[in-house]
């Protein structure tokens, strides 16, 4: 009785299995695809190796992976470039934009009083910036010594002599290892400029 | 298809047999390097390193040291057709070398091939630090005028770092190839 209502509920399609080659009655297909005595057309793709290239190269993007982003380089910025240079380092930036100078993206003076005295003198509001920004520093790591590095990103047709004062300035205020901002030119850019 | 595969499985428990599922492993795979290479930064920026030999703020706590003078190389900028490689031992002047101003074009670019090139013979007859051990670099200072644009005058710094010499790192290691020379800007 049972067994009679079950055959009622009977499916007659089974669930299809993975493989084509044994149950079905087209033997020219069957043929075909085993290769019929010659090269076989049906081909595993190797899965596991390209695993592994995927890994390998999600790991070297991990590895050099910034969570900082880009170096804020001012799109008016114009940048010199040069051949012994040295990578870039963690410094508190400097970056003098026409007439403005900004640390860091916060303005710390202008250029234009210097450019009208045409002598080299101390730019106030970049040097009480700078010092604060030292005396943070040896707050938040008591004992250690400050390193002191500063990095100007200048434009290339700025004149020397704001240059000069800005540099100054940020050595009177603490920060006495100044590094400039450069492009690398060509070749592949050797170690330079100190160590 | 990659498995688990115990042996087992045919009692009425929880299979203990498995697929794993590597399509969205691969997919997920191929999102984080798509996610990566997009947010990946190719940066081509460097430094140009300059020493500010100016006082800074004072160490009442520390004795300064008398120094025995060196020689400096001061590389004058100033005229128009050449520059000018003064040897000093304090305010000694010791030798003078006009080198041509022949500024080359890379680009846009201005560089001085032979500036560098003097400057390097010039420290391979008279530079005072050239042992590996040696800690100190040559002190070159740079004269130049307040009108001078700062890309000229990050080629002539490009050009005293052109000499270099071997150095090793006082905690040891590898020897590395550093310039010889240090440079900080004249004041007047």
């Amino acid at each position: 009785m049972s067994e009679k209502a079950l055959s009622r509920f009977e499916q007659p399609i089974s669930v299809p299995g993975r493989r084509l080659l044994h149950h079905i009655p087209l033997h020219f297909v069957v043929k075909k695809v085993v290769g019929g005595g010659h090269r076989a057309s049906n081909h595993e793709i190797p899965l596991i190796p390209f695993i592994d290239f995927l890994l390998c190269i999600v790991l070297f993007l991990l590895a050099s992976f910034s969570a900082s982003g880009e170096l804020p380089i001012d799109k008016n910025v114009q940048l010199p470039k040069a051949e012994n240079v040295l990578d870039m380092t963690e410094a508190p930036m400097v970056a003098i934009t026409g007439t403005q100078i900004l640390v860091d993206g916060v303005p710390a003076g202008n250029t234009r009083a210097i450019e009208e005295a045409n002598r080299l003198q101390r730019i106030d509001e970049l040097f009480n910036i700078l010092k604060n920004k030292r005396e943070l520093w040896k707050q938040i790591n008591p004992g250690k010594e400050f390193p002191g590095v500063a990095i100007l990103q200048v434009d290339k047709k700025v004149p020397a002599l704001v240059v000069k004062s800005v540099f100054q300035t940020a050595a009177f205020a603490g920060f006495p290892n100044i590094s400039f901002m450069v492009g690398r030119l060509g070749g592949p850019g050797g170690e330079g400029g100190g160590h | 298809m990659a498995g688990i595969d115990t042996g087992g499985g045919h009692g009425k428990g929880r299979a203990t047999n498995h697929e794993i599922p590597l399509i969205p492993f691969i997919d997920f795979l191929l999102c984080l390097v798509a996610f990566l290479l997009v947010t990946a930064v190719w940066s081509q920026m460097a430094r140009i390193n300059a020493d500010a030999r100016v006082p800074g703020p004072p160490k009442p706590d520390e004795e300064v040291e008398k120094q025995q003078k060196e020689k400096q190389l001061h590389v004058e900028m100033r005229g128009e057709r050449k520059f000018q490689l003064v040897w000093k031992e304090g305010s000694t002047v010791v030798n003078t070398i006009d080198v041509e101003r022949k500024p080359v074009k890379v680009g846009e670019e201005t560089r001085y091939p032979d500036l560098a090139k003097k400057i390097s013979e010039e420290w391979t007859a008279n530079g005072s630090h050239r042992a590996g051990t040696d800690q100190k670099l040559d002190q070159a200072v740079l004269h130049t005028d307040n009108s001078t644009q700062f890309h000229d005058v990050i080629a002539v710094i490009d050009a005293i770092y052109t000499p270099q010499r071997d150095w090793n790192p006082p905690g040891g290691g590898a020897p590395k190839k550093i310039p010889s020379f240090n440079v900080t800007f004249a004041v007047n």
